[in-house]
């Protein structure tokens, strides 16, 4: 079984980059050892990823000697077995889910953070706002009764009493709350809102980022030994994720463009990429990644996921992050 | 993709239940008096979703003609990739159930092993095996075709193994007297006594095997209906959702069509004479079987057990997400918490007893009866099938939130959800058996005047049976797999929830857990429907007891 096929445009592309970097005097390093290594996405291919494509498009990994096939992520794939199993290199998970993971025993380390803002919301319509944590109370929210402590971390963060909040199960879909079967929903601010919004009805959206709830998400992960043993291929997977990122935030057409151009059989819609790539901005970039560089974290934010990884039920230390990759990356 | 408990009127609320009876457009097969229900029905449909516009739940016909006409290349390409990899699927999971019951019938003492070996591989939940083949398989196509051939095996399987029996023994004399051998009777008699059976197998599996392959591109596949079906319920994209429903059951209905087409062309003759003198061997002694049986368990179980650790051991998976029986011995026996794991186990299985249970009793009930309905009055069978197979075939992840607008999040929703599921195969078997009824006992019912119900309940209901049966054993492992993907993907609740939780809290000692419990119970439930089964045959088909 070959798991790592080349496609014509890596072939071009590798073939340009090694006429670049031979007319430059460098050697064709970058066109003859090329290594692959798979990123494990965590939902469908979509502009959520976008920096990715860019990376990958223009060649940021391919001078690094890097092939990396982006594998697509779904409702029933999740994220940490293909990094344990060493299928992919890196995966794309979230600072409760690895520490989960870690609970249960995988040697996983976040090395890089690409939210630094949780992308958690409250969604409510604009005549029954929910505008902060206090208006939560005798209010029904839809939501997966598997986000149980996800609100009740809100409450205790914003002294609101959480038994005077109604939890109604729902799938994650706004059908209830413009039906009005609930008052609000808990969704990312970043797909619902954005389809309800493209739709013409356009919903109130609490960030619980801006409301003490500090959790790094779309976290990048490594097992300790690909740390340990893989160090050049990880700074190179970073690297490469670090600069499509800054050229996505440079561009955001151009990056949604590029998404449906590579996607054409994925089902997605102009309008709703383009919006959805706005509205993650502020989430992934901040004045700690301007000083800093994308992806970065201090002991502050780290003491800050910490506290709320507590509140949700899942003790852990600061060794859960490792920062040494981006510190090449960046140093 | 469900909302939440309904406080919508009424009327409302009956329409959305209309809906579901009328929402496809019906093949014509008996010419304008179907056209016309056709049209009835999409009026209907098209009406329900006037009355529900604004709710994002419900598309009426002109909608998703509109939109398959805007964005035809894009469903075409998704319908290609789906499609290939449900027939790659079909074709894969028939074979391998041709092999099983081949060996099966050729190798009688193999048969508890095998038919219980062939039950607990297909009891494994979709939550679970997903991941898990997507894993072995790396990206590609490879867990799509795994899921829709795993999907279509089982209901291949059952009905063959009864057909491969189901042979007059005067055929088997005739062999004798003629001094052909065991192979010629196996070719000329067993196949050909089969052929129905395996026909109605495959009726069975084609909306089963689009429906694996669809949620098999939920573990991370990049093109297909699975793919666009989630970005359209995600994004409120109601005309999308209910446009790929519609291609979904046409094309179920198309495939099923063809295969009834195919069965009529290839299989003229039926065994006319399904009596037969019970089997002298039959009785040696209830404690002789029930100390057979516990054997036959325990090969089965050790049989498991060494594939279970062979396979993961083979692969090298790591024990993180593969657990080994020792890693589950520790977590539900051994280990401090070990109490608190159970007890969690055990409440949510409690629930999704709840659903599946009735839901079940009903799936199968409700089939048995249309079947016999349909045999009283056959005009109607045109009307009824196709909308049946549209019931069946239509993803359950579309139909649930209206069944929930329906009937509530509650049980009622849920039960109703697993008797969707079960019914469509219980009643394809049902007629099929009904139809097996002898021509002469028929014939003989006739010249005495007995009325069409009497034969049905002297003649064709006995003949029935068989076939009932095995839609009930094999409906066990379906309803337990409707009710786990129902909680998984509406209700949040039970053991479907507790395995789909597993992607946020990476718990698989839980999640293995409970697919063990789910594949215990459905070979516990499916040896209970084989104890009445056998009480029952030994009166009414004693030659399916050999």
């Amino acid at each position: 079984m070959t798991r790592f096929q080349i496609s014509r445009r890596h072939l071009m592309g590798m073939g340009l980059s090694g006429l670049g970097a031979w007319t430059l005097g460098m050697g064709p390093r970058a066109a003859f050892a090329q290594t692959d290594v798979a990123l494990q996405l965590s939902w469908l291919h979509s502009v959520q990823f976008a920096g990715s494509y860019i990376a990958d498009e223009r060649g940021f990994w391919a001078d690094r000697g890097l092939n990396v096939r982006l594998d697509s992520g779904g409702p029933n794939a999740p994220v940490e077995p293909p990094v344990v199993s060493g299928t992919a290199l890196v995966g794309i998970s979230a600072a409760d889910y690895t520490a989960a993971a870690v609970q249960q025993g995988a040697p996983f380390k976040i090395i890089a953070v690409a939210m630094q803002n949780n992308p958690f919301a409250i969604t409510s319509l604009p005549d029954n706002p929910v505008n902060s944590p206090a208006d939560l109370e005798g209010k029904r929210i839809g939501m997966a009764t598997a986000n149980t402590p996800v609100l009740r971390t809100l409450a205790t963060l914003n002294d609101v009493d959480f038994d005077a909040i109604t939890i109604i199960p729902t799938q994650y879909d706004a059908a209830p709350l413009i039906a009005g079967e609930v008052d609000c929903l808990l969704t990312w601010s970043t797909d619902i809102p954005v389809s309800m919004y493209v739709r013409g009805i356009d919903p109130t959206v609490m960030l619980m980022a801006d409301f003490g709830y500090t959790l790094h998400s779309q976290t990048y992960i490594a097992t300790e030994d690909s740390i340990a043993n893989r160090r050049a291929d990880l700074v190179a997977l970073i690297a490469g994720e670090v600069q499509g990122w800054e050229e996505y935030r440079r561009d955001l057409e151009a990056a949604t463009d590029l998404t449906l151009a590579r996607f054409p059989d994925a089902g997605l819609d102009r309008d709703t990429q383009l919006e959805q790539a706005r509205r993650q901005v502020p989430l992934m970039f901040s004045d700690l990644t301007d000083e800093h560089g994308f992806g970065w974290w201090t002991d502050e934010t780290v003491a800050q996921n910490i506290e709320t990884l507590d509140l949700l039920g899942m003790p852990v230390s600061a060794d859960l992050w490792d920062r040494s990759i981006l510190e090449e990356v960046h140093g | 993709m469900i909302r939440a408990r309904g406080d919508m009127p009424r009327s409302r609320a009956m329409a959305g239940a209309v809906t579901l009876a009328v929402r496809l457009p019906r093949l014509s097969r008996e010419g304008a008096q179907a056209v016309g229900g056709a049209l009835a029905a999409l009026v209907l449909w098209e009406l329900a979703a006037r009355g529900l516009a604004g709710s994002y739940l419900l598309a009426g016909p002109v909608d998703v003609a509109r939109y398959l006409q805007a964005n035809s290349g894009l469903m075409g390409r998704a319908l290609a990739i789906t499609l290939e990899n449900a027939a790659l699927g079909f074709v894969a999971g028939n074979l391998a159930a041709v092999a099983l019951a081949l060996v099966v019938v050729l190798i009688p003492r193999s048969q508890p092993v095998v038919a219980g070996f062939a039950l607990v591989v297909f009891c494994l939940p979709l939550v679970a095996t997903g991941p898990i083949l997507r894993v072995l398989y790396g990206p590609g196509p490879g867990p799509q075709i795994t899921l829709a051939a795993l999907a279509v095996y089982y209901t291949t399987f059952i009905p063959l193994m009864v057909g491969l029996r189901a042979a007059p023994a005067s055929w088997f004399d005739l062999m004798r007297v003629y001094g052909r051998g065991a192979w010629t009777a196996f070719v000329q008699v067993r196949v050909m006594a089969a052929l129905p059976y395996l026909l109605a197998g495959l009726q069975i599996a084609a909306p089963a095997a689009f429906l694996g392959a669809m949620v098999g591109e939920f573990t991370g596949a990049e093109r297909g209906m699975g793919v666009l079906a989630l970005r359209a319920m995600r994004g409120l994209d109601v005309e999308a959702t209910w446009a790929l429903a519609t291609v979904a059951a046409v094309v179920a209905m198309l495939a099923y069509g063809a295969l009834g087409w195919v069965a009529r062309a290839l299989a003229p003759a039926r065994p006319e004479v399904l009596l037969a003198p019970p089997p002298a061997t039959a009785l040696s002694g209830r404690a002789g079987r029930a100390l057979r049986g516990a054997g036959v368990a325990a090969l089965t179980l050790v049989l498991m057990l060494a594939l279970w650790w062979g396979v993961m051991e083979a692969f090298g998976l790591s024990r993180f997400f593969a657990k080994r029986p020792d890693d589950l011995w520790a977590f539900l026996v051994s280990a401090p918490t070990a109490a608190e794991n159970r007890a969690i186990l055990w409440e949510a299985s409690a629930q999704t007893l709840t659903y599946v249970l009735p839901g079940y009793l009903a799936g199968l009930g409700l089939g048995a009866v249309l079947a016999m309905v349909l045999v009283l009055a056959p005009g109607l069978a045109g009307a009824v099938l196709p909308v049946a197979v549209a019931l069946r075939s239509v993803p359950i992840v579309t139909t649930a939130p209206l069944i929930v607008l329906a009937l509530g999040r509650g049980a009622a929703g849920t039960i109703t959800i697993v008797a969707v599921m079960i019914f469509f195969p219980a009643l394809v078997a049902c007629l099929q058996g009904l139809r097996q009824a002898p021509g002469q006992v028929l014939d003989v019912m006739a010249t005495y005047g007995a009325g069409r119900l009497t034969r049905l309940i002297h003649a064709r209901l006995p003949a029935m049976l068989p076939a009932f049966f095995a839609a009930a054993r094999m409906s066990v492992p379906a309803a337990v797999l409707a009710v786990t993907v129902a909680e998984w993907l509406a209700t949040g609740t039970g053991l479907g929830n507790l395995m789909a939780l597993t992607a946020s809290t990476s718990n698989y000692n839980l999640l293995w857990s409970a697919v063990v419990l789910v594949a215990l119970g459905s070979a516990a439930g499916y040896a209970l429907v084989g104890a009445v089964e056998r009480r029952v045959l030994a009166r009414v088909a004693p030659e399916q007891l050999r």
